[in-house]
């Protein structure tokens, strides 16, 4: 290693930590609104809380509606974190060092919106406990049969290894926080939450195989997540829900979701704290081809859902896919869905466009309105629609069902703007590592040309 | 008196070339502190593999077989209710959830098992006490060694070395508490 080598490093971790301490009026005034619409949904909670879910825009037959579309949302959300985290680490893919603590802090508050909204749905959400089997004195147990408790454990697991994950690979980073703050309190602050961190090679043996296994734990664990979530349909007989594609079909959407939501906030932190030194185009790039992947595979199991549910022969079926969601009662949700999740991603084909941020931006908030808009059309239309002709209505949400949806966009903002301002946004060591190593193969490569 | 030495590195091949040295002089309990996790530095320490994943399967598997355990002892024993004439022990429906609670058993594993072998959790160590370490997480690499034991060389001598080696400085370090 050369002196510059070092005093690479140097500046690099000087200007990665530095974001701990720049705050901006602008941080203020986010907090502020973020803040303010972050109560406004803690209000809206205390409504449901006090009146209960007719409140909402919920009827019979249409059950779940809202609740259960922005529970998928997020847990859909949290996907791409766990990916970027788990799987691209597992396949030595170093670019995701720049944008893995992005996407791990994104997957902990979208896990925490997603969390809420059963709970909420439950009606009476202060029995939620109900669903843990503790020592009920009535000897009335979970239905471990059922999905729901499968969901409950997913879920809860998945929250759980997330923040452990990302909290393990946080440790470093603090330990570089707490050398570099400027004043005693916050050295201490970030120095207990380092855990005494000192670097030890000791240490880093057992680190580097922990964070190696919870990402293999974490890989089966992020395909499992969704394809659970995706059995609280598929065991139902709803059409349009009972299908065994369901499970890949929902974690392709979940990790196209996710990326989606990466790029979203990636593109606007990068030019505040003028990260375009460490994440650069490349990054951006590589992000916007697994978009486009995904993307594929979200459209295949569309045209497969149209196919399979034509080729079953079953009316009920051919008439949720060919009749009610093109035309049916909400078919804007279903237009919009392709025009977003189809349409819209084909433009990622363009080089040009993957390198222009600007409306890589634009597109990606585009792609998280066409995946909302996913989960209403299997969950709303799919229930508007059943078996009986007596049993059909349509849906429209209440403004608290509103409310709760932009609501939880702002507590999660307001949890990630928490996240660009206190912690480290960059996973330095990580950083610093994949330099070294690619100073070293370089040089390895000139000595052996040479 | 002094416990230990701790050499500050600006690079560890350095470190790496110093710790090589210091073995042939017969100098034993080396560790290094570096800013992140270094292959020159690991492979010339050659500290044994880590057996954490002993400890983590044994986790997984014992959250796997509770969980499991749990299931059957709610639903086929306690409560058992017949929808459709199905058996109460249904090894297929109990999958999923005898699968997360392995992975949660064993992530909290591996979690717990990096703290402690990794001797975290701890406010103070007499690492920060020595002038420039705050550098270790940031650019520097950072080489102690134990005093006093058997077969090591005179302090003198092995200060003479690690300057020798291309240590920027030098300093005591104090196993005792502030």
């Amino acid at each position: 290693m050369t002196a510059s080598a070092r005093e690479a490093d140097a500046a690099l971790t000087d200007q990665l930590v530095a974001t701990v301490w720049s705050g901006s009026r602008y941080f203020k005034l986010g907090f502020l609104l973020l803040g303010a619409g972050s109560l406004g949904f803690a209000a809206l909670i205390a409504y449901t809380f006090e009146v209960g879910i007719g409140l909402w825009g919920n009827n019979i037959p249409v059950a779940w509606a809202f609740a259960i579309v922005n529970f998928v949302f997020w847990i859909g959300i949290g996907h791409a974190g766990t990916f970027i985290s788990a799987i691209l680490y597992l396949l030595e893919q170093r670019w995701r060092a720049t944008v893995n603590r992005f996407s791990e802090a994104m997957t902990l508050f979208a896990v925490a919106q997603a969390l809420l909204f059963p709970v909420l749905h439950l009606g009476r959400p202060w029995f939620a406990y109900w669903l843990l089997p503790y020592p009920a004195r009535m000897h009335v147990w979970p239905q471990v049969k059922s999905p729901l408790p499968w969901d409950f454990a997913a879920i809860f697991t998945y929250g759980t290894v997330s923040l452990l994950f990302f909290y393990l690979g946080l440790l470093p980073d603090l330990a570089s926080t707490r050398d570099r703050a400027p004043e005693r309190w916050r050295r201490r602050i970030y120095g207990i939450f380092a855990l005494g961190w000192r670097g030890s090679e000791d240490a880093w043996r057992h680190y580097r195989l922990a964070y190696l296994l919870l990402a293999g734990l974490a890989t089966p664990l992020v395909i499992s997540v969704h394809s659970i979530v995706s059995a609280d349909f598929a065991v139902g007989l709803t059409p349009g829900w009972h299908s065994t594609i369901f499970p890949p079909f929902f974690v392709a959407g979940a990790i196209f979701s996710g990326f989606a939501m990466v790029l979203s906030l990636i593109i606007p932190a990068r030019k505040v704290f003028r990260l375009e030194n460490v994440i650069t185009p490349r990054h951006v790039d590589a992000c916007a081809k697994l978009l486009l992947v995904t993307g594929l595979c979200v459209a295949y199991g569309y045209a497969i859902e149209f196919f399979v549910a034509w080729y079953s022969g079953d009316e009920f079926e051919i008439e949720q896919f060919f009749v009610t969601r093109p035309t049916g009662p909400n078919s804007w949700a279903f237009y919009l869905m392709l025009c977003c999740n189809v349409v819209v991603p084909q433009l990622l084909w363009s080089r040009r466009l993957r390198t222009n941020l600007k409306l890589l931006w634009l597109l990606s908030l585009l792609i998280n309105v066409g995946m909302w808009c996913e989960r209403f059309v299997i969950v709303v239309l799919g229930l508007e629609r059943e078996y009986l002709r007596a049993d059909q209505a349509a849906y429209t949400p209440s403004w608290v069902d509103l409310g709760l949806l932009s609501g939880s966009v702002c507590f999660f903002l307001f949890l990630f703007l928490g996240f660009l301002r206190f912690l480290p946004i960059v996973a330095l060591s990580e950083v610093k590592e994949t330099r070294r190593h690619l100073a070293r193969a370089r040089a390895e490569g000139a000595a052996a040309g040479g | 008196m002094a416990d230990a030495l701790i050499a500050e590195f600006g690079d560890d091949a350095a470190l790496a070339r110093a710790v090589e040295r210091l073995h042939e002089l017969g100098v034993r309990g080396l560790d290094a502190h570096t800013p992140y996790s270094t292959e020159v530095v690991r492979d010339a320490l050659a500290a044994p593999p880590s057996r954490l994943s002993l400890a983590v399967l044994a986790g997984g598997a014992t959250g796997a077989s509770a969980a499991y355990g749990l299931e059957w002892l709610l639903v086929a024993h306690l409560y058992p209710l017949n929808v459709g004439g199905r058996s109460p022990q249904l090894p297929l429906a109990f999958v999923p959830i005898t699968f997360e609670m392995g992975v949660l058993f064993a992530a909290t594993t591996a979690f717990v098992a990096a703290l402690v072998t990794g001797r975290l959790v701890r406010l103070w160590d007499p690492v920060f006490e020595v002038d420039g370490f705050e550098h270790a997480s940031r650019d520097t690499f950072w080489l102690a060694l134990e005093l006093g034991a058997a077969n090591t060389p005179p302090e003198e001598r092995l200060r003479a070395e690690l300057t020798e080696l291309g240590a920027t400085r030098v300093s005591d370090l104090s196993r005792g508490t502030p």
